[in-house]
């Protein structure tokens, strides 16, 4: 089944297109990362497709059905670049991740309890249990980060989407980071799209990679779509040699 | 002097001190949600268009009550729907709003003839005049804001955390900010009779920023919040009848008191 699919997508911010006619479809069960350089539109791209921001025309579908933000039927996660909040907010883990946890209808002190049970499991999930009880402004970037995914995938999505989800945070930290994705893609059958401005990420995990510079330059397996033409046209002349090592890396 | 004991069997003094309890609990309570979400302009701002409903209320020979609850809850409408349909900043909304409330209230009150005793309690708050109908209706409201902020209490905090998140994650967010902005306008309204126009903003923040000093956890802000808030309204009350001062400034001297200790406990953490 198709996850996503975006027809002729056009964002405008005045007279501006920042994206062009985009369309490509996600099967269920993939990764995709979206790549571009900077200002290419990939934020927009998710932002619009989550319809935080309105698209001027074309049509998105969410596993074959328009996204409405009531809809109770389709599940999403989503993690943002850069999460805006109130660093003194005072709010622990384990509070931020019940925001979003199922309804358990109960008593209210073993509702609860149900609820820190379940919130726990999330965070041995992304191996963050130890967090549970930290306030959510002491964290360091990667705790948040993991924090961020255990709170996506809190109420069991259909889709998870990650915008420059390991951006800030230390080379072990993003290995443990996509090793995580990866594992939910394979355990949970859970559609990721992310996007990532590191190709070495993108041809080890991802499934798919979409190219996008306002308008989609090319979409495919990595090895197959990332060709040294494309991405000179898109990076310059410098990516040639570096998406070669990558795949030759890689292989 | 009379001991405490002996000034509560006035009656009169019995309403004030649950009046100051209910108060105490319900305007913190709301004002968690002022403090995290930096509206304290717009509390500001609902609380001085109260007083053009006041003065509407007046000329038009209707409850004054009920006429500042409406012209609160369609001020905080309007801030809503213009913020939400233009591009002007939230706070030049609120102000655009704000003046033109009270440039309406002193027209109206400059048209009328006399004195008005009545309109001047609005002003400055009396909690000594709390009738038995006061108490009820805000007994009333407090028991109906808090069960609607503790049922969808998720939704209201995952907003005010991150807006973006919450509407991706399926909570209806323009129906909870829009009744959040009810909520306000309601509290405050039904407060202005004790601590006044002038004031009432005080006791929405001041105890919820108290407890802000010293909360780690959403579930302290809210505890903290409500004991800082009957701490000062009771204290404040009892200190105003052995000090013979006003009423409203004493609770929100008393309160700010709190928030001084609490920002000595919090610098020394």
């Amino acid at each position: 089944m198709t996850a996503l699919s975006v027809e002729n997508l056009c964002v405008k911010a005045g007279n501006s297109h920042l994206i062009e006619n985009v369309s490509f479809r996600i099967e269920e069960g993939k990764i995709a990362a979206i790549i571009g350089p900077n200002g290419a539109g990939k934020t927009t791209l998710i932002k619009a497709v989550l319809g935080l921001i309105p698209y001027e025309t074309g049509s998105v579908l969410l596993f074959g059905h328009p996204f409405k933000h009531n809809n109770s039927h389709i599940r999403v996660g989503y993690v943002p670049q850069r999460l805006e909040f109130d660093r003194t907010f005072p709010l622990t883990v384990s509070e931020l991740l019940r925001f979003t946890s199922p309804p358990f209808y109960s008593f209210p002190f073993h509702k609860k309890r149900r609820e820190r049970e379940y919130v726990c499991r999330q965070l041995e999930i992304v191996g963050a249990h130890d967090l549970k009880n930290r306030n959510i402004g002491s964290l360091s970037g990667g705790e948040l980060q993991r924090v961020m995914v255990a709170k996506a995938i809190v109420n069991d999505p259909q889709i998870l989407f990650l915008d420059e989800p390991a951006s800030g945070v230390d080379i072990e930290g993003q290995e443990r980071f996509y090793d995580l994705i990866r594992r939910l893609n394979k355990e949970k059958g859970l559609t990721v799209i992310l996007i990532s401005h590191d190709l070495n990420i993108v041809y080890r995990f991802a499934d798919n990679v979409l190219c996008l510079n306002r308008r989609l330059v090319c979409s495919g397996r990595p090895a197959e779509a990332l060709t040294d033409e494309v991405m000179k046209s898109v990076y310059g002349e410098m990516m040639g040699g570096y998406i070669h090592s990558c795949h030759e890396h890689n292989q | 002097m009379n001991t405490i004991s002996e000034l509560l069997a006035y009656p009169f003094l019995q309403r004030a001190l649950l009046a100051s309890v209910m108060v105490g609990i319900l305007c913190p309570f709301v004002g968690n949600f002022v403090v995290l979400r930096r509206m304290s302009f717009f509390s500001d701002a609902i609380s001085h268009s109260a007083f053009a409903g006041i003065a509407a209320g007046a000329i038009l020979g209707i409850d004054l009550s009920l006429s500042s609850v409406v012209v609160a809850i369609l001020i905080a409408l309007l801030i809503a729907f213009l913020s939400e349909k233009t591009t002007l900043s939230h706070d030049t909304v609120i102000g655009i709003a704000f003046s033109g409330a009270i440039a309406t209230g002193m027209l109206i009150i400059g048209m009328m003839k006399g004195y008005r005793r009545d309109i001047f309690t609005f002003l400055f708050g009396d909690i000594l005049a709390i009738t038995t109908a006061d108490l009820l209706l805000i007994l009333i409201f407090s028991i109906l804001t808090i069960a609607i902020l503790l049922t969808f209490l998720k939704p209201f905090l995952h907003i005010t955390f991150n807006r973006d998140l919450a509407k991706v994650e399926g909570i209806n967010v323009r129906f909870f900010e829009y009744l959040l902005f009810l909520i306000i306008a309601v509290v405050i309204t039904v407060s202005l009779k004790i601590i006044g126009i002038i004031l009432v903003t005080s006791l929405l923040i001041v105890p919820a920023a108290s407890a802000r000093n010293l909360a780690s956890s959403m579930e302290r802000l809210f505890v903290l919040s409500s004991i800082f808030g009957v701490i000062s309204g009771v204290v404040g009350l009892i200190a105003s009848i052995y000090l013979n001062t006003s009423s409203g400034p004493t609770i929100v001297l008393v309160s700010i008191g709190i928030f001084f200790l609490t920002m000595l406990k919090r610098a020394r953490v």
